[in-house]
């Protein structure tokens, strides 16, 4: 057969083939060990010298006439396969995704994050304070000494440590509020100093939806030169501005809170609302935290000369600020440790 | 504590403020107010009615048929046809009738009915129907005490002039302020605030008409001043209409003229008082002591009360007649027809009235007051009020002689040094000198100016007591009579510096997000008090533990050591809603066995992690969860950058924090060689009881000793650049052999090209032995210097089935 003939019948055999496979055996056929190309080029050493060269450049125009007809060949195949792929009806866009049984971090882990974020970034310490706490410093260096009226605001759990119902000594408490940390702050730091504690907190209540016996506050202290009230102002608003991402209007009013002269309850205007629902009581202020300026007592007691130095602290509800950002309620979610409320956040 | 608006406007002129402005103006300037409710709406709903004619109903012994002319109503003019009960219904009565679709407490709403076939269009009301008292014993006659003036149809409240406000004042903000425990008091605020004149009160003591005399002898410390005044002449009668609804307004219950006086002084001007039977005191001395041990008395509400030696009482003679500053004796109740009374107002020191009332468990009205310090010049001031308002009733009521008094007190106003620099600096506002002497003064704070820089301000002693003592005190008052919306906010200057680093949050951050991320954990917050019934099921009970001596709840007392096993008692409930449960927890425990120098005990910081997985049929082997775990802890731990993470076994110490672990299937957690914790399966006999035997791995891990290891960021290795090979090979060994040796032994048979161990499988059964088990490793073989060939794997393999041999143990070549 002659070399125009062999190119006729592969081309026409390439061009029949219907799939991979098939354009395979005609490769190997044709250009592997033993194939078609391989016995015409061995096959040159037994013509005549004469025709020795056209013979050569008739089998490699073979191989080049095949590999370039396989390719094309195999590029029509691969699109056509491609085009039917693309094509098929057999996929359905409502099988629902299988869900993902992911992980959680819990509500007022992520809420105590974002304000750990915003005060540290204004160069405020994170402290911590122990939650069996001394009379001491949850009491008696707030300038709240015994026999205070104040004691009864706070339903405090007496604790003992030696474990004994009957013990009576009252000397440690779990701490009614984060404030304690106010004077361990200013034991530790020299002024002027800005922290923030968050921490859990504990009253002698009985729970229902909207009381816990154990709760979430973070404590605020800023202690320096000059420091007043219109700086807690100052400073209040900034904060709101980044946990709701807006201004807010703040009002203070008077509140007292033996730790802090003056004391306020500082109000914020509902982020909920333009006139009036249920997250305010229609009163379009929310109660957000107690705060003041530290009672000359409280910065003695830490060591700190209140001629030299003035400061601020307020005490934010935590449980609460979670509570109004995700309309919980039932406060008792929060320490329930239930999958089926702590994997939606 | 609830004032009434009505009440307000007899000591002050609220000429143009609402209810709700004053409301405004403490809340923004004095005390936080928790609401502004219309006193008895239901008298605004009822009209005045004039019985016409009551016949028998003629088919009811007990009920009348009434006409009562109303004056126009939606049906005309004609007098309505009403149905009563009562017996106390007669013709010619002003009575109070609710028309057809007026809605009274309860929200009852009046309907047209028949009653035993006769028509009734309305109903004549009753005391208690109108949400005023208890009184349901007859229908309430509106002109029983007085005519009534106002025409028919007239709503009641107008009629009357009894339509009111009631504001309520958090008592919490007002711990500070004794002179606000009354109306006086508040009044005196808002006349402050809005520049109006406080009116005058005439509470002068009249001249005694006689000379009854009653000793008073205080032999306790506790009693600084105690007047007691002989008063004749008095009757106890129903007290007039405004008194009654002014007490009505503010919740009490009017009894008759002498408690409801002795009351409305107490509200009027804060100050407690009481009224004794002269002659139940038989001319025995007034004795203030204090009680004996085991001595008891029967108070005011009829129970017997054990005292104790902290406990302050008023005898005659020797015999008790009042908890002092807390409740009157049983005895005490002034006896019907009596007319000669003895009024005690007295000054009680506050902590002992405090400690009194908290360990009888009464906190009266009284107490509260006593509680705040009252101003000792008040008494005499009371006194004098009380026999004013009994003189205003019954005209004929004297003082039977001179007032006797006992006790030692001092007159409490005080001066304080006050600069007007330091006070715009405080505030951080530009407040000038002119209006804060003007604050001051409208405060009745006389304001002497010293020097330009420093004034000398004098305390009124009702507000000396406790409330202004500082310098600051006096700002604070200048803050709020100013408003402190009028202080203009102000970013506070300070260096620029960023806050310290505080590495155990950066581990406490690291550690959550590694866990409810790739760990797929859920973080739990629990108590901190652990129940009784978890700690014995867990075997933790012998431990020591703080204690809550007044817990929350029977079997809440023990506040917790560590964190796992409240996790643990968190397992049942989720498990009945999940097959598998993953949370963590990091938080304290109290280790009361370690305190420190001032008796406060040692907190740990732990992080605490519980799998759990049902025990479903066809369930993995018994503890899957706990090798799940530790792959967790590998992957989490070792985030840290504090080093390696590895297991070893962890023998039952005693007494143990971990008694929750499986007695054999524990391990410590190490972390660079130091042991950071412990993890383990749930013991058997807890997961049965607690989780119906689910299969449960719990780990607790030292935050404080993972941070003592120091945080550091993972060192880099550098990238092979020669390819590894990857070899599997399974080694047969006696049971008991530990898979670490065996590990070992892969380690030296690859003599430095090990990069890799990874235990795939443990097979246990046929073709082994007896007892043996076949441990089966993915190895991975690799040279920092060159591509590794053939040579190299069968190499180590022959020196690994060598070594194997020599251990007693055979290569199982695959
Ligand atoms: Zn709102």
């Amino acid at each position: 057969m002659d070399i125009e003939a062999h190119e006729r019948t592969v081309r026409s055999r390439i061009a029949e083939a219907t799939d991979a496979d098939a354009l395979r055996a005609i490769e190997r056929e044709y250009l592997e060990k033993g194939g078609v190309v391989a016995d015409l080029l061995a096959s040159i050493p037994t013509l005549p010298p004469t025709e020795r060269k056209a013979a050569g450049q008739g089998a490699n125009a073979l191989k080049r006439a095949v590999t370039e007809a396989l390719e094309s060949r195999r590029a029509a195949l691969d699109g056509a396969q491609l085009e039917a792929e693309l094509a098929a009806p057999d996929f359905d866009p409502t099988i629902p995704a299988r869900p993902l049984d992911a992980g959680s971090l819990h509500p007022i882990t992520q809420a105590a994050r974002r304000l750990e974020e915003i005060f540290s970034s204004m160069g405020y310490h994170v402290l911590d304070g122990p939650e069996v706490e001394l009379d001491h410093y949850n009491f008696e260096a707030l300038n709240i000494p015994k026999d205070h009226p104040a004691r009864d605001m706070q339903d405090t759990f007496f604790v003992s440590a030696s474990g004994d119902r009957s013990d009576t000594s009252g000397a440690l408490v779990m701490r009614t509020h984060t404030s304690p940390v106010q004077v361990r702050a200013m034991e530790r730091l020299e002024p002027p100093f800005r922290a923030i504690a968050p921490g859990r907190v504990f009253r002698q209540e009985t729970t229902d939806a909207t009381h816990e016996h154990t709760f979430h506050q973070m404590e605020g202290l800023v202690v320096g030169d000059g420091i007043s009230v219109a700086h807690l102002i100052g400073t209040m608003k900034t904060f709101l501005r980044e946990v709701f991402e807006r201004d807010l209007d703040v009002r203070l009013r008077p509140g007292y809170f033996p730790f802090v002269e003056p004391g306020f309850e500082l109000d914020a205007r509902c982020p909920f609302c333009e006139s009036g629902c249920r997250v305010c009581k229609q009163s379009r202020w929310i109660e957000l935290c107690p705060c003041g300026l530290v009672h000359p007592n409280v910065l003695r007691a830490g060591g700190i000369d209140p001629e030299r130095y003035s400061g601020f602290a307020f005490g934010l509800g935590l449980s609460r600020l979670v509570m109004l950002r995700y309309g919980l309620d039932d406060i008792r979610h929060l320490m329930g440790a239930d999958v089926r409320f702590l994997e939606q956040f | 504590m609830l004032i009434s608006y009505r009440w307000l406007a007899r000591h002050v002129d609220l000429e143009g403020l609402d209810a709700h402005r004053v409301a405004e103006l403490l809340t923004l300037h004095t005390a936080e107010v928790e609401g502004v409710e219309p006193f008895a709406p239901a008298l605004s709903e009822v009209v005045v009615g004039h019985v016409l004619e009551r016949v028998q109903h003629p088919d009811a012994d007990k009920l009348g048929v009434c006409r009562v002319d109303v004056g126009a109503h939606a049906g005309g003019t004609e007098p309505l046809q009403i149905v009563c009960g009562a017996p106390n219904v007669a013709a010619g009565q002003k009575v109070a009738v609710a028309r057809i679709g007026s809605v009274l407490p309860g929200d009852f709403k009046i309907k047209k009915s028949k009653i035993r076939g006769v028509e009734s269009v309305g109903m004549i009301c009753s005391v208690r129907e109108l949400g005023l008292g208890d009184d349901h014993d007859g229908i309430w006659v509106l002109d029983a005490d007085a005519p009534v003036a106002a025409p028919v149809g007239t709503p009641v409240a107008a009629a009357l002039e009894v339509d009111d406000w009631v504001i309520e004042i958090d008592n919490k903000s007002l711990t500070h302020r004794p002179d606000l425990w009354g109306h006086r008091g508040i009044a005196r605020e808002i006349a402050a605030l809005t520049g109006r004149a406080l009116r005058p009160l005439d509470t002068a003591l009249p001249t005694p008409s006689g000379a009854a005399t009653v000793q008073v002898d205080v032999q306790h410390p506790g009693c600084s001043r105690y007047v007691a005044v002989a008063i004749d002449g008095v009757r106890a009668t129903e007290s007039p209409r405004w008194l009654r609804m002014l007490l009505l307004a503010v919740g009490q219950r009017p009894i008759d003229l002498l408690v409801d006086t002795s009351n409305f002084v107490m509200l009027d001007i804060g100050q407690p008082n009481h009224l004794f039977d002269r002659r139940a005191l038989g001319g025995r001395p007034i004795v203030v002591r204090g009680a004996r041990a085991g001595e008891t008395m029967a108070t005011l509400d009829g129970v017997e009360r054990a005292l104790t030696t902290d406990d302050m009482l008023i005898c005659a003679g020797d015999e008790p007649v009042a908890l002092a500053g807390v409740m009157g004796g049983a005895g005490s109740k002034v006896a019907e027809g009596t007319t000669e009374l003895l009024l005690e107002v007295a000054c009680f020191d506050p902590s002992v009235v405090r400690r009194t009332a908290a360990r009888v468990g009464l906190r009266t009205d009284s107490s509260t007051r006593f509680e705040k310090h009252l101003d000792p010049l008040l008494p005499l001031t009371a006194a004098g009020h009380v026999v004013q308002v009994l003189r205003s009733i019954q005209p004929d009521v004297t003082v039977a002689g001179p007032v006797v008094e006992g006790g030692t007190w001092t007159d409490p106003t005080r001066t304080i040094d006050v600069r007007p620099q330091r006070v715009r600096h405080l505030l951080g506002t530009p407040v000038d000198d002119e209006r804060i002497a003007s604050i001051f003064e409208s405060l009745d704070l006389a304001v002497e100016r010293r020097t330009p820089d420093t004034w000398r301000v004098t305390v009124p002693a009702r507000r000396a007591t406790k409330d202004l003592t500082i310098e600051e005190d006096l700002v604070e008052e200048v803050g709020r009579v100013l408003g402190y919306d009028t202080i203009v906010s102000t970013p506070m200057l300070a260096p620029v510096a960023p806050a310290p680093r505080d590495r155990r949050r950066e581990l406490v951050r690291l550690l959550a997000d590694r866990l409810s991320g790739t760990g797929r954990f859920h973080e739990a917050l629990t108590y901190s008090f652990v129940d009784e019934s978890l700690v014995s099921a867990l075997g933790l009970g012998a431990l020591p533990y703080a204690i809550a001596v007044n817990p929350v709840a029977e079997g809440m007392a023990r506040i917790r050591r560590s964190v796992a096993p409240s996790l643990i008692g968190k397992l049942e409930t989720n498990l009945a809603q999940r097959s598998e449960v993953r949370l963590f927890e990091i938080g304290k425990g109290t280790r009361p066995e370690q305190l420190d120098e001032r008796g406060q005990p040692h907190e740990v910081h732990r992080l605490a992690l519980v799998l759990a997985r049902a025990n479903a049929s066809g369930s993995p082997s018994p503890s899957a969860t706990l090798g799940e775990l530790q792959t967790l802890l590998t992957d989490a731990l070792g985030r840290t950058g504090a080093g390696a993470v590895d297991f070893v076994a962890a023998p039952v110490v005693t007494p143990d924090d971990h008694a929750w672990a499986h007695p054999r299937r524990r391990m410590a957690i190490q972390v660079g060689g130091s042991s950071v914790g412990l993890v383990g399966a749930l013991d058997p006999r807890a997961a049965a009881r607690l989780c119906d035997g689910a299969d449960v791995a719990v780990a607790e891990v030292c935050l404080d000793a993972l941070l003592e290891l120091g945080l550091t960021p993972p060192s880099y290795r550098p990238i092979p650049r020669f390819p590894g090979v990857k070899v599997d090979v399974a080694l047969a060994t006696p049971g008991d052999r530990p898979a670490r040796e065996v590990m070992d032994l892969i380690e030296k048979a690859g003599k430095g090209l090990v990069a890799s161990t990874e235990l795939f499988d443990v097979y246990r059964g046929e073709g082994l032995g007896d007892g043996r088990k076949s441990l089966a490793w993915h190895v991975v073989l690799q040279a920092a210097d060159r591509t590794l060939t053939e040579k190299d794997q069968n190499t180590f393999l022959d020196r690994l089935e060598r070594m194997a041999t020599q251990a007693g143990a055979e290569l199982r070549r695959q």
